[in-house]
């Protein structure tokens, strides 16, 4: 092999010390911006401070502490509470997911005839048949006044579900192939903009008093995330082979026991990255839990939002600081789990 | 130990039927292997046996006792998966202790017993290394082992030895018999490799697409084939065959080449069963390459003129490929000195004793 030219290995990394930067330099800015006091954080001089001039712990204060009263900081509340509230519906919400997630993703790997690729043709007509099946009850519900009220959401939500299913045994009727009867119904979830579901979810959720609890963000959490844990874990479950299953059953355990002693235990570096993986979309939501939360229970990403009003202007120095503390449970997450995270790409149980 | 009874047993999946309308019985205490090209239901047949799959109709009875509705778990059977199914995440001891700790046996026992087959399978050095760091021929043992402990009344083995290397298959094959023997364990094997099946089982079982082709004694699977298929199954290199048909002249039977003028003569009790067979004029009779003989001159009258069209010299002996007639290939095992070179004309002869002929048609032997 003949050595490259020069200029070739100093473009290679001149571009690489591009990207790399255009990577790591909002979060440069966001760890030494929260050291930095505000004469050096705010533009109002027109200099930027590239490093802290004077490093001071001012922001961490600011945002974890309250003020009333003083000039320009009115009403600044402490960001603990919102602390609290986004480790709470973050955990909350990813074992939720991971609970009913691998239990049915395990069901659809070992026990599910209706797997495979779906056309896109099938999964976009079930979807337009759900809908156009489901508008005109949507406008009788409307008309006798009860969508608004939990009877009606929860009748409405049956009525879809059995719409649905029914949908699915009549394509599969005419139709040889998979229909995706239940996997497709859970990837469903994932086929509309988040913020399409989120304002149904809004109404349903303060007809059931579900807002601003910390156990509403919770469910939705639970189910907005479901999908990916779903189809994550079935991709885990499907290469762990079938046989140690059977060898387990065949050996006096139940389908439970297979489940638990054999093919969870194989699969947890699977488990863990996608534990790790909804987490992160749990704990960095921003849009859900602006809607579904108001005094009590706003997250972390809300109360950041809450930092730039008229009347206090845009704390970047406290926002920062707030940034950098969000970052840490992720960070650590990842680390305790690393271990795991490298094993689940690399176990080989058995010769193919 | 127990027997197992197989009755009018059928599965489907969707459209395809994996077996035909089964029906066996595998004695108690004995070894019997099922034999068939892949895809044939042997698979199928097993997992219905250890009751991972229903049949779609008909019984399996573990000596009285019909096991349809009974949960693998509790069948009492040992299963040994081709491909091992070892649990990696626990180390050799509690894979081969995973079997009692389900049944809440205590540890003391469980270290005790799987002691006991530690010893018995060479892992004892072993029992504290994760499974998955083993070789996969300790694997394999491992995996026996972890069947073995339970001591089920009924040992499956799927295929257990086809991903060893060659030497320790052979050394595995010796000692399962042995096992076997000593324990008096009623084991179902299957296998696609006719010389696992040759050389452990009191009893095999052929199948192709499903359908039980033969079952019997190593010796008359081999010696006496039932039909085409677990004819040209059994043996290496595969039985020959030469279509042809009956013709009788003096008293005297033959059977006519029918792409060429190869005649075979036949002894009298052959040749009277052939007379009275409805479908003489379309035959195909068959040797084992084994069985036939290559001489350099024409001393016998009966013998066939062949051509030599290629040797394969495999050590031991040499399968030499002669052309028969215009269109028929035939192979004969000679000598491993036999350096004939291409074209030359040589002689075989045919044992009758050894000569097996069947219907074009139906692929039965005619017997």
């Amino acid at each position: 092999m003949t050595q490259r030219p020069t200029w070739q290995i100093v473009l290679r990394y001149v571009l690489v010390l591009i990207v790399v930067g255009l990577f790591t330099f909002p979060t440069y800015w966001m760890v030494t911006m929260a050291f930095k006091p505000k004469v050096e954080w705010s533009t109002a001089h027109g200099t930027i401070y590239w490093v802290p001039q004077n490093p001071t712990l001012e922001n961490f204060e600011t945002v974890l502490t309250e003020y009333r009263g003083k000039f320009f900081r009115a009403n600044q509340s402490s960001a603990l509470p919102s602390i609290r509230s986004s480790i709470i519906v973050s955990i909350g919400g990813t074992l939720f997911a991971l609970l009913i997630g691998t239990l049915a993703a395990y069901g659809l790997s070992r026990f599910s005839v209706d797997t495979g690729d779906l056309p896109w043709y099938i999964a976009l007509g079930r979807l337009a048949l759900l809908i156009l099946v489901l508008l005109p009850f949507m406008v009788l519900w409307a008309w006798l006044g009860i969508i608004r009220y939990w009877y009606g959401i929860l009748t409405f939500t049956l009525l879809g579900i059995g719409a649905d299913q029914l949908i699915g045994r009549l394509l599969a009727l005419y139709y040889r192939g998979p229909t995706g009867s239940l996997a497709f119904s859970i990837l469903q979830l994932r086929m509309f903009p988040p913020m399409a579901i989120v304002i149904p979810v809004m109404i349903m959720w303060s007809a059931f008093k579900l807002i601003d609890t910390w156990y509403g963000l919770v469910a939705v959490y639970g189910v907005v995330t479901f999908p990916f844990v779903v189809w994550l874990m079935k991709s885990f479950f499907d290469e762990i082979p079938r046989e140690l299953d059977e060898a387990a059953i065949v050996d006096g355990a139940s389908n439970w026991g297979a489940f638990f002693k054999v093919v969870l235990p194989l699969a947890k570096g699977g488990l863990a990255s996608t534990a790790l993986f909804v987490f992160i979309l749990n704990w960095s939501d921003f849009l859900i839990a602006l809607l579904l939360t108001t005094r009590d229970w706003p997250t972390i990403p809300v109360f950041l939002n809450s930092l730039v009003s008229s009347e206090i202007g845009a704390q970047h120095g406290p926002k920062a600081a707030l940034g950098l503390l969000a970052v840490i449970p992720p960070v650590v997450f990842g680390i305790l789990i690393q271990r795991y995270l490298v094993r689940g790409l690399t176990f080989g149980a058995i010769k193919r | 130990m127990a027997s197992v009874r197989l009755e009018n047993l059928r599965k489907e999946f969707g459209p395809v039927v994996a077996v035909k309308e089964l029906t066996l019985h595998f004695p108690d205490g004995k070894f019997a292997a099922i034999l068939g090209p892949s895809g044939c239901g042997k698979t199928t047949t097993m997992n219905m046996i250890a009751g991972l799959e229903a049949p779609t109709r008909g019984s399996i009875y573990f000596d009285d006792r019909r096991m349809n509705d009974v949960p693998p778990g509790k069948r009492d059977v040992g299963f040994v998966f081709q491909n091992y199914a070892i649990f990696t995440h626990m180390t050799v001891a509690e894979n081969i202790g995973f079997g009692l700790k389900i049944r809440g046996v205590d540890e003391a026992t469980i270290r005790r017993e799987v002691g006991k087959i530690a010893e018995l399978l060479e892992l004892t050095n072993m029992l504290n290394i994760n499974a998955g760091r083993l070789s996969v021929n300790d694997m394999q043992k491992v995996a026996l082992g972890r069947s073995m402990i339970v001591k089920p009344r009924i040992f499956l083995l799927d295929e257990p030895f086809s991903n060893l290397d060659a030497a320790f298959r052979a050394y595995m094959r010796g000692e399962l018999k042995r096992i076997q023997r000593e324990i008096g364990q009623t084991m179902i094997y299957v296998t696609h490799d006719q010389v696992e099946a040759m050389s452990m089982a009191d009893h095999i079982a052929v199948m192709d697409f499903g359908v039980l082709q033969q079952f019997g004694t190593p010796d008359e699977i081999y010696n006496q084939p039932v039909n085409i298929f677990v004819a040209n199954f059994i043996g290496s290199p595969n039985m020959n065959f030469i279509p042809c048909y009956f013709r009788s002249e003096d008293g005297r039977g033959y059977l006519v080449q029918r792409h060429g003028d190869a005649r075979v003569l036949l002894d009298d009790q052959r040749r009277q069963l052939l007379e009275r067979h409805p479908g003489n004029q379309d035959l195909i009779w068959g040797a084992r390459p084994e069985h036939l003989t290559l001489h350099a001159q024409p001393s016998h009258p009966e013998y066939l003129r062949a051509m030599v069209r290629f040797l394969e010299p495999l050590g031991p002996k040499t399968v030499v490929h002669l052309e028969l007639g215009e269109k028929d290939t035939i192979k004969v095992i000679a000598h491993p000195s036999y350096r004939e070179p291409a074209g030359t004309v040589q002689w075989i002869e045919i044992n009758p004793k050894y000569l097996h002929v069947f219907d074009a048609k139906t692929g039965f032997a005619v017997r």
